[in-house]
């Protein structure tokens, strides 16, 4: 009895050092920009490139990481100066997210509630040549154009992890609801 | 006999077939839109409510032909405009809830974007298409409602109301006619 209890214990060990190594999920928040997230694995902070017919050429920030074969990312875009087109602004962007894409999903997404609440659209869309699927959140509120996206890569093997949507569903701007302890982010300056 | 039996075919077919109001284009030069519309025109005043937006006054141009009911509403948000994104999208959020949603795509009209929604109403209550746009601090809705007594829940009319919408004056037909200001 004890040897096949020992044998499945080891067995059990085995499996689990087979199995891919999960990060834990640590809440980030951002102050100066307004919104706080969760995501797992090391947050790097970035400048990247946004061209809209609409909103023009931007410069985003770009928060990112990658895990167990899941990117995730966050990009924030600045039109301070053009809040009123802020509806505009935000469908222009969502058309772009699954523009010749396969879309699985597209409905809306609330973020908090009441007079707090932030409305935009949740879509899901499966990559062009099987890269991918990646799951989208799009809001612009005060001024900022906040997407939330994840994408399962391909190696992942399975398009069933819950992981996107508890990515997608942590993004907040009202941060007193941030837990306490949350990682300060940096905001790199732009050009 | 042939021309006879000619004239009593297109009388019948004349019967048969309910009477269409023609189509009109309208536009609105200080609201900057148009659109085309069958039927008698009618301003009215409504009102809206969204836990955002709060309690709004809105202004509202209604058309009714063949049980099909056509209206354009305008909601001034030009005091919280600079949420114009989920502004729109709680109006947006409004029209379908606790309805079946046939329809919710992207719609896109001269660099605006915004959403269009087919929705059957509760109750059998007929079948709605709208369109929502924001654009220069107001919520433009244009929505067309198959009433039960027109049945005809595919017609196309429905689609050429909310999609005869523009927002460049250039697009609006030489003859269109000048909506009235709102009642006071």
């Amino acid at each position: 009895m004890r040897r096949w209890m020992s044998a499945a214990l080891a067995g059990a060990a085995l499996m689990m050092t087979a199995m891919p190594a999960q990060a834990a999920w640590k809440s980030y928040i951002n102050r100066q920009l307004g919104f706080s997230f969760m995501a797992p694995g090391e947050v790097k902070t970035d400048v990247g490139n946004f061209r809209g017919a609409i909103a023009g050429p931007r410069q985003t920030i770009v928060y990112r990481s990658v895990e167990d074969n899941i990117e995730y990312k966050v990009t924030v875009m600045s039109f301070l100066q053009a809040q009123a087109e802020g509806a505009t602004l935000l469908g222009e962007r969502q058309y772009m997210f699954q523009d010749r894409k396969t879309v699985l999903m597209d409905t809306f997404s609330r973020v908090g509630s009441g007079k707090d609440a932030v409305y935009g659209r949740k879509i899901v869309v499966d990559l062009p040549d099987n890269k991918g699927r990646t799951t989208g959140v799009f809001y612009f509120t005060k001024g900022r154009l906040i997407s939330v996206e994840a994408t399962v890569l391909p190696a992942k093997g399975s398009f069933a992890s819950p992981d996107p949507d508890r990515f997608i569903n942590s993004i907040a701007f009202v941060l007193s609801h941030t837990e306490p302890g949350a990682v300060e982010l940096e905001t790199p300056k732009l050009e | 006999m042939r021309l006879t039996a000619l004239a009593i075919l297109v009388g019948a077919t004349l019967m048969a077939t309910p009477a269409m109001a023609a189509w009109r284009g309208y536009i609105s030069h200080p609201l900057g839109f148009s659109f085309s519309a069958p039927g008698e025109l009618k301003v009215e005043k409504g009102t809206y409510r969204g836990a955002l937006a709060g309690a709004r006054d809105t202004l509202v141009y209604s058309f009714v032909d063949d049980d099909i009911e056509y209206k354009v509403v305008v909601i001034d948000m030009s005091d919280k405009a600079n949420d114009a994104a989920t502004l729109l999208g709680e109006a947006e959020y409004i029209f379908q809830e606790d309805k079946k949603v046939l329809m919710d795509t992207f719609g896109r009209v001269d660099r605006q974007f915004g959403r269009k929604l087919t929705i059957d109403l509760p109750n059998n209550a007929g079948r709605a298409t709208a369109a929502f746009y924001f654009i220069n601090g107001r919520i433009i809705s244009l929505q067309a409602t198959v009433l039960p007594a027109n049945g005809d829940y595919d017609s196309p009319e429905t689609a050429r109301f909310v999609d005869s919408i523009a927002f460049f004056t250039v697009r609006a037909p030489d003859d269109a006619i000048e909506l009235p200001a709102p009642p006071k």
